[in-house]
């Protein structure tokens, strides 16, 4: 038997190794409360718009899942097949903060494409009262 | 026929009142309007005393963002030709005035001035470029050339001038990256007829060259992303703007 083949076997039939101590999920879960406390006031005080803490509480709601119910993480461990659970759990945090941040260039693109038509909005707009106020001066003129 | 050309100009107070001048002076019919790109110095004002409208943007959006405006001011205000030449000196009015010619006399719906077209006006201009200008350039030409089956010289070239069916083309689409070099490849792809004449071309009145060795790489990347995704757009219709 080849060393690879044997590798595999002992990654399919291990369970997860590192299981998440009492202490860890209780810390977890205070963690999560507290962060969609602060995402709660900040929208509160106007600093958050609703449409883009979604994304936090849905992340929040995450933490407090994975706090309270490991045995979801397990799961997802065996799926990716990773045997330590907290590695598992930071690649997964990794790719979804990956994702948040590309999330946040696309609204940033969008947003800076119509910051650059207001500004022509803006332009065109000047140059056509001001031809409106020349105009109107110069019929006051011929009169 | 109602021709505007306007003139993008970011701090150009020193050599913006040439330009108007020169074109007043080439293409009497037309009127002038200078695209301010939010200009800390007196571009704006030089620019009225000179007698041309000006459109000031109220901070600095790049030359795409410039020229888009100018499109949608000719759009809207119903011009039948708009044409665009550089706020710096480097287009003589006269050439300006033999580009506008062609789109006048429905030679083409959008016509372009090209320095490097006729070889003896590229020998005595003696454009040099850096060699990282002088890459970008080479490739841009190729990669232009290869997407449209038609050859381009001079694709940067800020010498162009346009019937409204080409102004539709540019005007209305939300887009801060807008670049000289798609436009060219979006033109033709849309079936416009897309003509190059060779022009000569002045020197910088002054001034440092616009792009250093960082900004020509960053302006080849932008570029070569942008005909890429132009490359693989549908084609034929105006449907995939916004």
């Amino acid at each position: 038997m080849s060393a690879g083949s044997a590798i595999l076997s002992a990654a399919q039939s291990t369970e997860p190794v590192l299981r998440l101590t009492t202490q860890a999920r209780i810390v977890a879960a205070v963690l999560a409360i507290a962060f969609m406390v602060l995402i709660f006031e900040l929208i509160r005080r106007h600093r958050l718009q609703e449409r883009y803490a979604i994304i936090w509480f849905l992340a929040g709601v995450a933490m407090l899942l994975g706090a309270a119910f490991p045995q979801v993480l397990e799961l997802l461990a065996k799926a990716m097949g990773v045997r330590d659970i907290t590695i598992a759990l930071f690649s997964l945090i990794l790719f979804v903060l990956l994702i948040l941040s590309l999330s946040f260039t696309v609204i940033l693109s969008r947003q800076a494409g119509q910051i650059t038509r207001l500004a022509q909005e803006s332009a065109i707009e000047r140059l056509r009262q001001e031809q409106e106020g020349s105009g109107s001066q110069a019929d006051r003129e011929s009169l | 026929m109602r021709t505007l050309v306007f003139i993008p100009a970011w701090n150009e107070e020193d050599s913006v009142t040439g330009v108007i001048a020169g074109v007043r002076q080439c293409l009497p019919d037309a009127d002038v309007l200078v695209i301010d790109d939010g200009s800390t110095d007196g571009t704006a004002a030089q620019a009225r005393a000179a007698g041309a409208l000006v459109a000031s943007l109220p901070f600095n959006q790049g030359v795409g963002a410039a020229q888009q405006t100018g499109y949608i001011y000719a759009l809207r205000e119903g011009y039948d030709i708009c044409a665009q030449t550089d706020g710096d000196g480097q287009h003589p009015p006269q050439e300006l005035a033999r580009v506008v010619a062609q789109v006048r006399d429905g030679d083409a719906d959008m016509a372009v001035g090209s320095r490097y077209l006729d070889p003896d006006i590229a020998e005595a201009g003696d454009y040099r470029a850096s060699p990282m200008r002088g890459l970008g350039i080479r490739m841009f030409r190729a990669i232009v050339s290869a997407s449209t089956h038609q050859r381009f010289t001079d694709t940067t070239s800020g010498l162009r001038a346009l019937n409204r069916r080409a102004m539709a083309l540019f005007g209305e689409r939300l887009s801060s990256e807008f670049a000289d070099v798609e436009a060219l490849q979006r033109a033709v792809h849309q079936g416009l007829r897309v003509k190059e004449i060779p022009v000569r071309m002045l020197p910088r009145a002054g001034g440092d060259s616009f792009l250093n060795p960082a900004r020509s790489l960053y302006y080849i990347y932008k570029t070569l992303v942008v005909l890429l995704a132009g490359h693989v757009r549908p084609r034929g219709s105006n449907s995939g703007s916004q």
